[in-house]
């Protein structure tokens, strides 16, 4: 009771000092010498607010205060405590209230570290900054309070939803917001550049540091995300192009344009309207996702809380804030005048250029994808669904041309260049040309367009890795992020292609026997724990080189709310991994049997760790 | 740039040779682009509902039947609307859907060509 108490009230003190700090702000604007340490002070205990707000709630999980709302509908005493944790966030209000906890800690660390910047831009950033804190303050005390009392108070909690209860989504959210709310700081930076006509080769080298770490920890996030539907929903797929999905995909695609195009404007004082269309549509993308998650207009796998009036409020706070940063790009942007725009069709320029316009196609299908089914309903409320194959179509024929583009590009001088080293071009892809063939004919792939996908990753996956030879720690970090993103397509092309799977219904005791796998149901047993009764199938599974494996998948049953989940048991190997998972099949004995054999299914994940190591590298490098 | 194209043919040429899908194939590519009405976004071939799972032996059954992909496609279309198959098809509904996002490249190449290549 006391926790609610004390973090209701210093939500308000945190609401009250951004006020005051956009009052200081204004004054300090004005007569600009110096940064008034004031401002840093609040900024500071703005921060400490939010810190005790989010401990209240975490004791009160923890404790379970089941006076607190938020605590009664998402708690349960007999949750283990890592949950009780981790349920603080795993829920709309308190995962808002996470958000705001960052959002705070950002502009402190922005303002703490950002050094030779005109103080009036660091006054400016703070000041838009404060805009969208106040703006979250706002949206929570309003219409997600996490302090709502209850009573008399209920004795009994209803309960995380049980397929949240693991360990990948307990730091899931945490790391993906601290790159969406990254991206605010881009954009409020993006802005007061404008606004004080600084967007400059010296702000492109300041901010590319905020848009490298959001982007590590997106990048980071939707992994996490991906691992977690991977193990946890049962079906032994990793990305489904589902909605939810999707909506953490494109600020991740324009925040790596973006990335792109600030290597540009770093040089050459171009691309700056380019460059400030990108921050603010980053981060209205992210705002976005939220919106769509948080309003329930979306059918997805993961939609796990909604409610029209949060949408309502988010839907209106959207238009504010992109109306006011068109405002300020219209009004005060000024398109530089330097006349070295013209690009030579062979330079580094050209080819980040056809990287921006792949990927904003890219995005284009993924937004298209995501928001026309919506709309469709909404004019002649005919639904349709748009799902993996739309976006396959689209964009595997696309990522051809791209994946040469990402080879060769980085080769590329800046200015004028000519290729270097054709010999190596060519033989490497020779080499590439023969490997994809030899792998398609030895596995009888029979769609073109996966084969020549391999043939072009496997182009990328030779430039890059004979780069690491050759030029040893030059480009070191571009060079990991794209070596990176070939194994990734790689990975995923070898998964998709040679997955096999076996799916049977089985009793104890029965075996499943085709000419490669044998499967053998050997027994079951049950568990009780503390807040789940499990029952435990186990399976011996042999292959056709005689490699034995014990699986034991799992079903758990949990007793509040009254869940039943499958536990998957998944034997991870460095080329493949044996996944299996077992449903309980109606008013039988039997039991639903899914059986599948994912090759190179540790390597999707370890490359997208390569490609965010590349982000590390470049965040970590002094500019030379 | 001559043995480039061979090679191009050839693969072309080879790729289209192994052109044979067996049954099971055929069933987990018509399920995954069904949708499972009852759960949300998850296709019948990921999802393990009572609704998925008679969905799937309803595949079975219309394949043995001898229906191909598309006749299926339509079969289920008719029973319950577009909602329920993940591949939209290019309709007058979807113009838009498939047109838009080649629009927009083709738009976005031109666009890079004007300001910045041709540019004098």
């Amino acid at each position: 009771m006391i926790y609610s108490v004390v973090g209701h009230y210093s939500l308000i003190l945190g609401l009250c000092a951004g006020l005051i700090l956009i009052f200081f702000s204004i004054q300090n604007f004005k007569n600009s010498n110096q940064l008034d340490t004031k401002i840093l002070s609040f900024s500071f205990l703005q921060f400490f607010f939010v810190l005790i707000s989010f401990l209240a709630l975490i004791i009160s999980f923890v404790i379970s205060d089941f006076s607190n709302e938020t605590v009664f509908n998402n708690s349960h005493t007999t949750k283990p405590l890592f949950y009780k944790i981790s349920g603080t966030w795993g829920n709309h209000e308190g995962s808002l209230l996470l958000w705001l906890l960052v959002l705070t800690l950002f502009i402190f660390i922005f303002l703490l570290r950002t050094k030779n910047q005109p103080i009036r831009y660091k006054i400016l950033t703070l000041g838009f900054q404060q805009l969208i804190i106040i703006g979250f303050f706002l949206f929570l005390i309003q219409t997600s309070n996490p302090f709502n009392y209850l009573f008399p108070a209920p004795d009994e909690g209803l309960g995380l939803n049980p397929i949240l209860q693991d360990p990948a989504l307990a730091i899931h959210p945490p790391i993906l917001y601290l790159g969406y709310v990254g991206s605010s700081i881009i954009f409020s930076s993006a802005l007061a550049a404008t606004t004080l006509k600084m967007v400059s080769s010296s702000w492109a080298i300041h901010i590319k540091k905020w848009v490298l770490i959001s982007w590590i920890f997106l990048t980071l996030g939707i992994l996490l995300g991906s691992i977690w539907a991977y193990y946890e929903l049962g079906w032994g797929g990793f990305w489904f192009w589902d909605p939810v999905e999707n909506v953490s995909l494109m600020p991740w695609l324009a925040l790596t344009t973006l990335l792109h195009c600030i290597l540009v404007l770093e040089r050459k004082e171009i691309l700056t309207s380019w460059v400030i269309i990108l921050s603010i549509a980053t981060f209205t993308l992210s705002m976005c996702g939220t919106f769509l998650v948080r309003s329930g207009i979306l059918n997805s796998v993961h939609t796990f809380a909604n409610d029209p009036e949060r949408g309502l409020f988010i839907l209106i706070f959207l238009f504010a804030l992109i109306f006011l940063s068109l405002f300020i790009f219209f009004f005060f942007h000024q398109t530089s005048k330097n006349n070295s725009s013209n690009f030579f069709w062979l330079s580094k320029e050209t080819s980040i250029l056809v990287n921006n316009w792949f990927m904003m196609y890219f995005l284009s299908v993924v937004l298209i994808g995501t928001v026309y089914p919506i709309f469709l309903d909404v004019i002649s409320s005919q639904k349709i669904s748009v799902g993996p194959p739309f976006y396959h179509k689209l964009i595997a024929p696309f990522l051809i041309p791209f994946l040469f583009a990402m080879a060769i590009g980085p080769r590329l001088k800046w200015i004028r260049s000519d290729l270097k080293d054709k010999f190596y071009l060519i033989s490497l892809l020779i080499i590439s040309i023969l490997m994809s063939f030899f792998i398609i004919k030895n596995f009888n792939i029979n769609i073109l367009i996966n084969s020549i996908l391999i043939f072009s990753a496997l182009y990328l996956f030779f430039i890059t890795l004979r780069d690491f030879f050759i030029k040893k720690y030059k480009n070191f970090a571009q060079n990991t992020a794209h070596f990176g993103f070939s194994l990734l397509i790689l990975s995923i092309l070898f998964n998709n292609l040679f997955s096999s799977e076996i799916i049977t219904n089985l009793k104890v005791g029965e075996t499943y026997d085709n000419s490669k796998t044998k499967i053998v149901f050997e027994s079951i047993n049950q568990k009780k724990e503390k807040n789940y009764k499990s029952i435990i199938a186990n399976f011996n599974i042999t292959n056709s080189e005689g490699i034995n494996n014990k699986l034991s998948p799992e079903l758990r049953i949990y007793n509040q709310p009254n869940i039943t989940t499958s536990e998957a048991d998944i034997k991870t190997t460095l080329m493949k991994d044996k996944f299996i998972v077992i449903n309980l099949v109606q008013n039988q004995d039997y039991f639903n049997v899914r059986y599948q054999v994912k090759p190179f299914m540790l390597w999707i994940w370890l490359s997208v760790v390569v490609i965010s190591l590349g982000g590390l590298v470049s965040f970590l490098q002094k500019r030379i | 740039m001559k043995i480039f194209k061979n090679f191009i043919i050839i693969l072309i040429l080879l790729t289209f040779n192994n052109l044979h899908a067996n049954e099971n194939n055929e069933r987990n590519e018509i399920t995954k682009n069904l949708r499972c009405l009852i759960c949300q976004g998850q296709s019948v071939y990921d999802s393990d509902s009572d609704f998925a799972n008679s969905m799937k032996i309803l595949v079975d059954k219309k394949l043995d039947e001898g229906l191909t992909k598309k006749e299926i496609y339509i079969y289920f279309k008719e029973k319950y609307g577009d909602w329920i198959l993940y591949d939209p098809g290019l309709n007058k509904n979807t113009y838009l859907l498939w047109l838009l996002p080649i629009f927009i490249f083709l738009f976005g190449g031109a666009i890079i060509i004007k300001s910045f290549i041709l540019k004098k």
